[in-house]
């Protein structure tokens, strides 16, 4: 039992540690929700900036389409300007002194009039990032355009629908819980794995490499606790750092959701009912491995660098490797299978996203627990035998 | 007491290693860090491993305190087997380097409770301990402050109280004043001295010659793994045919 020993004075020891705390709690439990709070303000505030905005359009060939220009004429901020040459129109859009230009074609009316098509050019600046312009013109012109089949059909007299043989009908039986898991599902727990990771690497990286770096390793090795004890002890500790840092990963996120007011009521109804408790601690029984797996291996290179500094060199890569399969998972059309289940971090990430959506099968789950737990055991075994290995803890 | 028989410690190098060690590891990737030692130090004397860097004092030592598993040969240390009954010998042993080796955000008094909850002290014999030792080395006024913020005469004094908590029978010591001012290295030749006079087993390693002479009643001289010299200090000294510690110590590694 001297692994608890072990671990109570590692627990007190990394409390104490301004930087693994700040890793731990502060960073996800409190910066998270003001990301979130402040990446939502901005983009909502920029959207209306957008909507509000008042567009000026370059009007050219107003003698050939009146009643068009009338159309554009009568809309709220938008200022059209039907004096600028054609020559013009591209220097000034780039410039930004226009934000899009309509060129009527002379033979407009006849086309009209003789049920032809006519060419009306637009030009606009692709990088505008809420395609406002583009979008005000197409509007107003989709509108004019049915207005003219209105009136062609009634001259003809045909009825509306000749031209609309089909009457479809899209129904989405998808739930919108289901819809959600696999939107947002997937970079839920990009972040949670990311944070998992974070919060047990300074841990591990003190927990480690820290003891050789103070002396400390040959206090601890020549005391009555076993090898095994010491990597035991301190295992558990840098889990329980890497499992809390994910909890409050995903709790950051979930209260940033509730403390945003410009979120949708519905949204956040939904939020709200598919985050339940249940639906927490089945996505924590996937962390709880995962955490284990990474502790193992980040407590495992920590104790085999030299000094603290060397094993952040040989630490910090790891974030890549980490990342790489969590984005995979965010990927659309990659899905939990018999296959992706065993795949270690890709699978918590599949198969959070179906959890959150609610439509986890059982033995991928399953399939999912076995390689977790798995993974976390071999790594554990490898940490162990690394300690024991005198070519390790005594590198220099 | 320390037996130690026919000790042998061999290193594997690596590539790289070997690369560095220069044309001697050509041919071989075995390192004789200790080559067939034998000595024996007994409770109440202080034994003293003389050597320069490197020449396997602290590989001896570790593979005493059970840090490392011997190539052949056998240590036993208060009877027990450092293989085979590792942890019986750690019970046994207080092991001090001269870092100080303790963890700053603990206090002196958790790091010490540490240590004792290691050896598996039970609490009322630790508190005793405790006050006794605390009192002795004068550390009541610092107890509870963070070991960061300590002088560094107050973290020796930490240290050493770390050392000795469970009152350890052997002593093993490696170059423990090696980089400490005279003012702490003085605390840790008393510290040693008292360990003598309460008839504990002392070993120290050291390169210092003055030290030797100052506190051991039993030296070896160890120099590229090999024992060159192994008896009381006092037959040494009537065996001296150099005028000075260091030119005999010169003298008997054959080095001149």
């Amino acid at each position: 039992m001297k692994f608890l020993i072990i671990a109570k004075k590692e627990i007190l020891d990394i409390t104490r540690d301004k930087r693994t705390l700040l890793m731990m709690i502060g960073f996800p439990l409190l910066l998270m929700p003001v990301l979130i709070g402040t990446m939502m303000k901005i983009t909502t505030s920029q959207a209306e900036k957008a909507s509000e905005k008042e567009i000026k359009i370059a009007f050219i060939g107003k003698q050939y389409a009146p009643n068009l220009l009338n159309a554009f004429s009568n809309l709220d901020k938008l200022i059209i300007l039907d004096q600028i040459s054609i020559d013009s129109v591209q220097s000034y859009i780039q410039s930004e002194y226009l934000d899009a230009a309509i060129n009527i074609n002379p033979d407009y009316e006849s086309n009209i009039n003789n049920n032809s098509q006519a060419k009306i050019n637009i030009f606009y600046k692709g990088t505008d990032s809420f395609g406002t312009a583009k979008e005000r013109i197409q509007m107003v012109l989709e509108q004019f355009e049915k207005s003219i089949i209105e009136l062609r059909m009634n001259k003809l007299d045909l009825k509306p629908n000749i031209v609309k043989a089909y009457n479809i009908e899209f129904n989405d039986i998808a739930s919108k819980q289901e819809k959600f898991g696999k939107l947002a599902g997937g970079w839920l727990p990009y972040v949670f794995i990311l944070f998992g990771f974070m919060g047990a690497m300074y841990p591990a990286l003190d927990l480690g490499s820290g003891e050789k770096e103070r002396g400390t390793l040959e206090t601890i090795l020549s005391s009555p606790a076993s090898r095994f004890d010491i990597v035991l002890g301190k295992f558990i500790v840098i889990m329980s750092a890497a499992f809390i840092t994910a909890f409050l990963a995903l709790a950051g996120i979930l209260i940033g959701i509730q403390q945003i007011s410009v979120i949708p009521p519905a949204f956040l109804t939904l939020v709200n009912e598919i985050f339940t408790v249940k639906t927490i601690a089945l996505i924590m029984t996937l962390v709880l491995p995962v955490s284990a797996f990474f502790s193992a291996v980040l407590l495992g290179l920590s104790i085999y660098a030299k000094s603290f500094k060397e094993a952040q060199s040989i630490v910090a890569p790891l974030n890549i490797v980490i990342i790489f399969p969590a984005v995979i998972g965010t990927l659309p059309g990659i899905e939990l299978n018999m296959i992706t289940s065993l795949i270690p971090i890709l699978n918590v990430s599949l198969a959070s996203k179906d959890i959150i959506a609610g439509v986890i099968n059982p033995i991928y789950m399953t399939e999912v627990y076995l390689s977790l737990f798995g993974f976390a055991a071999l790594s554990l075994y490898w940490c162990v035998r690394s300690f024991n290995k005198e070519s390790t803890i005594f590198r220099n | 007491m320390i037996d130690v028989k026919n000790l042998i410690k061999d290193f594997t190098l690596n590539k790289k290693q070997r690369k560095e060690m220069g044309d001697k590891y050509k041919d071989t990737n075995i390192l004789r860090a200790v080559d067939d030692v034998s000595f024996e130090c007994q409770p109440g004397r202080i034994y003293g491993l003389l050597g320069p860097n490197g020449a396997g004092k602290t590989t001896t030592l570790r593979m005493i305190a059970t840090m490392l598993k011997p190539t052949s040969g056998s240590i036993s240390v208060s009877g027990y087997d450092t293989v085979s009954q590792g942890q019986e010998v750690r019970s046994q042993i207080g092991f001090m380097t001269g870092q100080t080796a303790l963890y700053d955000r603990l206090t002196p008094t958790e790091m010490v409770k540490y240590i004792a909850d290691l050896h598996g002290m039970d609490n009322k014999a630790f508190n005793k301990r405790k006050e006794h030792l605390f009192n002795i080395l004068d550390m009541n006024s610092f107890a509870d402050r963070r070991i960061a913020r300590l002088s560094t005469g107050m973290k020796q004094k930490t240290s050493i109280a770390r050392t000795i908590i469970h009152d350890p029978q052997v002593m093993v010591f490696d170059e423990p004043t090696s980089g400490l001012d005279v003012m702490t290295s003085r605390a840790i030749i008393e510290l040693i001295r008292s360990c003598k006079e309460d008839g504990k087993t002392v070993i120290f390693s050291t390169h210092r010659m003055g030290e030797v002479n100052q506190l051991c009643d039993d030296i070896a001289i160890i120099y590229k793994g090999k024992l060159f010299y192994n008896s009381s200090l006092d037959q040494f000294k009537s065996e001296m045919t150099k005028s000075t510690f260091e030119e005999e110590f010169i003298f008997r590694v054959g080095e001149e």
